[in-house]
């Protein structure tokens, strides 16, 4: 049948759109891409090297940037002396362990409000996402009192409960879309075939299950890209990656160099996993209100 | 769509545009009959969401209780007097509080703006390129990295003596030998920045998303009907485009107030108070001087605003209803 | 107003062919229907005419001037889409405006024009609303008076009434026959509703994979069609078709069936003979073109068994099993009281009978 695009006929006006379009695009790639490749060669740089930087205004001079001897020493210094490899595995039990906790929590309570209606539910919904909304420091004040009398400062539940604030309304407002498109003609059918109502639930977790593994990717991203919480309620004994990052910058002596090796092994896996789930990347980052 | 309970929050929603014609008006579609449960049945289903509201309500409105008491006593480690509301009265005459809020809305602005403009037309010059899958991954990579170390990295890029962005900066002839983040009159540029490049991408994927469900057939109406294509643009997709904007722009915009990792590290707040946007004055006030009798003031009212424009936000999504034609 | 020519016009997509070698003259001011099945190219074709497809071969004319290279905007046709496109954003008046906007006019030629066209098509009350208070049948009238309100070279109709119900599409068919009789603007009207095009066009263009079947009248092609495709195409219920061999008897050529054996006539038998070397061909007849009775007639006839009896309110339509193990369909009167399994004997008007081509689906009369 027809083609899918909207023809498009030459003119003057429109080669020049596409001739500024294409170099708009070029130079925005290289304005995303420069900081992060900035940041994977400084990981690789000595202390001396890293600073290296033409006169000003000498072009030419910018090859000094590749000028360099590679060197692992910042990724080694970060994991022999440093304590990263607590940190990495701080992290990864936060944000996993509160991915869990919400996806696991949010998929039943999503599943329920998919499927009955209630008096205040609107309303529940809407203390749900603005639980989401609200800004994290201002939720860290009482959050913080609260965790201290409970001696939960400083430890990974207590992290991971503060990242539950986030997730779990992240989880069931986009797992309520989920269920919403699963009918419940297929439960009806399974129980018609003589299953019990969680048999039934069972039965159609297939069908979300994809989307339920994204989201546990996406809960893992936003937590462990998380520094306010680490910072605060992970202080001391529960110290993340990127909270044990930011202490990397000590007033004299700043250690760029290790910085951006631990800048880029907090980041690498992220991209990663970015990849992974990338077909529910928009509708996790826009709250499930735009689909691709 | 019929048959569910619907807030307005439920806008939040993606509605989209189906592919047939409804040959009804809409008015006379009559609400879908949902499957009956039994009311026995329900408690099963309040069984299941049990867990998950009783840790909602743990960790969001006992703190939310906890926050109206601390704003109202003069807080200190392991004890709470009762001060006569002077956290909010002290409030007033604050001019950090105030410049606060002022420098929240103008970075919001500016962020906002920049995103836009860029985000959307870096959509519509990608739309339907060749390359369009490849660079929307590559767009992705600012966003999955956390803000913290962003904020880092460009730090190090703006630093007035091995910084690369400061060195091509100087170099264009923009900046003196100053740094981007040393005086206060840029500063703020400085962080909008990094938010720019971290987040206009987001723009540009939602606004992606909503190019592509442009109905092509009101396009080509309006071809025949005499629209050159960039009138086509402003009279046709534009228009089809605001839904998807809204919540672009009302999502930005309560990140803006959530998140402040990388102007932590960028400025914290300096130089002076040039970039010290609320919720940044916020963390200094209740995790640096552990003042948390006022935190808890501000984070109150902090709280109120955001909550109170994300229903305004709602509420006009709500009139911009999209339509099924 | 202008004539339509299309000149040897090709449609690729890739290296899929969706028009082939098309060519078709549409006089200034005739209503020209294009009828096929879904995937026959049909759409492909008017979507070249209004601009919305570029012509991989070929040329569209109108009035002698090709088209080809001119954007949509240039064209100065006007189109109704499938779906009607409506703006959804704009109300009733401003989308019927939107072409005159889109054309500079003054704002009170547009209030004008938009005013008359209303009128005509009964919507006056409704140009404050938008179109997602429409019905379906408002809105199909809104898409149309969008393409009224100027004077187009052409008006280009895409399955514009598709999505409507039976009894308002019935309705709607007579309505824009007339309009398009009122206006005496060329129309190319696309459908796969062979009533459509049969009821309303001057011209109907049959299309099956990309090929121009047949050109001409609705009398034509329905009395005449160049092929079985096209004879089983249009006409509703479909034409019978039946595989015969050929006997000459006593100077005479007959139809061999193991249920008949009817003899052609003489016209017709010249044209077989004229065709070399045939001795097996496709017999086709239309329900309407037999009579049906449970008595034996003294001549001729076609002997079967019922199969099963419809009643369509008037109308009769019998299924009659053969013994080759064909079913052919005859409608009859409401009088017909044979029931299932009983043996009926069937009478064929030779006058409109068809003979097709085994090889290759040519009419031979």
């Amino acid at each position: 049948m027809a083609s899918r695009d909207v023809v498009r006929y030459e003119t003057p006006l429109s080669t020049a759109f596409k001739w500024l379009s294409a170099i708009f695009i070029a130079i925005y790639v290289v304005w995303t891409v420069l900081p992060i490749f900035i940041m994977f060669m400084s990981s690789f740089k000595d202390l001396l090297e890293a600073f290296k930087l033409p006169a000003v205004g000498d072009w030419g001079g910018i090859m000094v940037f590749f000028d360099f001897t590679p060197t692992t020493k910042h990724y080694y210094e970060l994991f022999a002396n440093l304590g990263f490899t607590t940190y990495l595995f701080n992290s990864l039990v936060a944000a996993g362990g509160s991915a869990v906790v919400s996806v696991v929590l949010g998929s039943l309570c999503a599943y329920s409000l998919s499927r009955i209606d209630f008096r205040g539910k609107s309303d529940l919904f809407f203390w749900i996402i603005s639980t989401r909304m609200a800004p994290v420091v201002a939720v860290m004040v009482p959050l913080y009192w609260i965790f201290r009398e409970l001696d939960l400062v400083g430890t990974l539940p207590g992290l991971i409960l503060a990242y539950t604030t986030f997730n779990l309304p992240f989880a069931i407002w986009i797992l309520k879309g989920f269920f919403d498109n699963v009918p419940y003609a297929i439960e009806e059918a399974q129980m018609v075939d003589g299953a019990t109502r969680f048999q039934a639930f069972r039965a159609i977790l297939p069908l979300v299950a994809p989307g339920i593994g994204a989201f546990i990717v996406l809960c893992i991203l936003f937590a462990w890209n998380d520094y306010l919480f680490a910072a605060i309620i992970g202080s001391g004994g529960a110290k993340t990656l990127p909270a044990a990052t930011r202490e990397l910058v000590q007033p004299q002596n700043i250690q760029w160099g290790q910085i951006m090796a631990a800048g880029v092994v907090t980041t690498l896996p992220m991209m990663f996993l970015g990849l992974v789930i990338r077909k529910y990347l928009v509708t996790g980052l826009t709250m499930g209100a735009v689909k691709e | 769509m019929a048959g569910k309970s619907s807030s307005s929050l439920e806008l939040f929603r993606v509605r989209h545009i189906p592919d047939s014609v409804e040959s009804r008006p809409v008015s006379m579609v009559a609400a879908e009959p949902k499957s009956v449960n039994p009311a026995a049945s329900k408690r099963y289903y309040f069984l299941l969401m049990a867990p998950a509201i009783l840790v909602l309500a743990f960790i969001s409105i006992y703190p939310f209780f906890w926050m109206i008491y601390m704003s109202l006593h003069e807080v200190d480690i392991g004890k709470a007097e009762w001060n006569n509301f002077a956290n909010f009265t002290r409030l007033l005459d604050d001019t950090r509080f105030l410049s606060g809020w002022w420098l929240l809305f103008q970075y919001s602005l500016m962020c906002l703006t920049l995103q836009l403009i860029i985000g959307v037309f870096l959509a519509v010059a990608l739309n339907g390129s060749r390359f369009e899958k490849v660079l929307v991954t590559t767009l992705l990579m600012p966003m999955m990295m956390a803000p913290l170390v962003a904020g880092m990295v460009w730090y190090f890029l703006y630093n007035g003596t091995f910084g690369w962005y400061h060195w091509l900066l100087q170099s264009v002839g923009i900046l003196g030998p100053k740094s981007l983040l040393a005086s206060s009159s840029t500063a703020m540029i400085g962080i909008v920045l990094v938010d720019v490049w971290q987040w206009t991408p987001l723009i540009t994927l939602i606004t992606l998303a909503g190019l592509k469900r442009v109905p092509q057939d009101q396009l080509e109406a309006n071809m025949v009907d005499g629209a050159s294509p960039l009138r086509n643009f402003l009279s046709v997709t534009l228009p089809n485009l605001y839904p998807v904007l809204l919540i672009a722009i009302m999502l930005r915009f309560m990140d803006n107030f959530r998140f402040i990792d990388s102007a932590l590290v960028l400025t914290g707040g300096g130089p002076g108070n040039a970039t010290k946007i609320l919720p940044i004055y916020l963390f200094e006030v209740s995790f640096k001087f552990f003042k948390l009798g006022r935190g808890a003031a501000i984070a109150l009212i902090l709280l109120i605003v955001t909550i109170i424009l994300g229903m305004l936000l709602v509420r006009i999504f709500d009139r911009q209803q999209p339509s099924k034609v | 107003m202008a004539k339509v020519s299309f000149r040897n016009v090709w449609k690729k997509y890739g290296t899929t062919p969706a028009v082939k070698d098309l060519n078709i003259e549409c006089p200034d001011g005739s209503f020209l229907s294009i009828l096929g099945p879904s995937g026959c190219g049909k759409s492909s074709t008017m979507r070249m005419v209004a601009g919305l497809e570029h012509i991989t071969a070929g040329q569209i004319l109108f009035d002698e001037k090709p088209i080809n290279t001119l954007a949509p905007k240039d064209r100065d046709v006007a189109m109704v889409f499938e779906n009607y496109a409506l703006y959804p954003h704009k109300s009733v008046f401003e989308n019927m405006a939107n072409p005159l906007k889109l054309r500079g006019q003054d704002a009170t030629v547009i209030k004008d024009r938009v005013m008359a066209a209303a009128k005509l098509l009964e919507i006056s009350q409704l140009l404050e609303r938008r179109p997602q208070e429409l019905s379906g049948g408002q809105k199909q009238r809104v898409a149309i008076g969008r393409a009224i309100v100027r004077e187009p070279n052409l008006f280009l109709f895409d399955e514009p009434i598709a999505h409507l119900d039976a009894k308002l599409r019935a309705h709607m068919r007579g309505e824009i026959k007339h309009l398009q009789r009122t206006l005496g603007t060329t129309m190319i009207y696309v459908t796969h509703d062979q009533l459509e095009a049969m009821s309303m066009a001057d011209t109907i263009a049959v299309m099956h994979e990309g090929e121009l079947q047949q050109l001409g009248t609705p009398r034509e092609v329905y009395n005449k069609p160049v092929n079985a495709w096209v004879a089983g195409f249009v006409g509703e219920p479909a034409m019978n078709f039946v595989d015969v061999g050929l006997q000459d008897k006593d100077g005479k050529t007959y139809f061999i069936h193991p249920n008949f054996s009817i003899a052609v006539t003489d016209q017709q038998q010249h044209i077989i003979a004229a065709a070399a070397r045939v001795n097996a061909l496709r017999m086709g007849v239309r329900p309407d073109a037999m009579s049906i009775s449970l008595v034996k007639p003294k001549h001729e006839c076609i002997t079967g068994k019922i199969f099963v009896t419809e009643l369509l309110g008037g109308d009769m339509i019998i299924d009659v099993d053969l013994d080759d193990g064909s079913r052919i369909r005859v409608k009859t009167s409401t009088d017909f009281d044979g029931v299932e399994g009983q043996t009926c004997y069937m009478t064929v008007n030779r006058d409109k009978w068809h003979a097709f081509s085994k090889e290759n689906g040519k009419a031979l009369f």
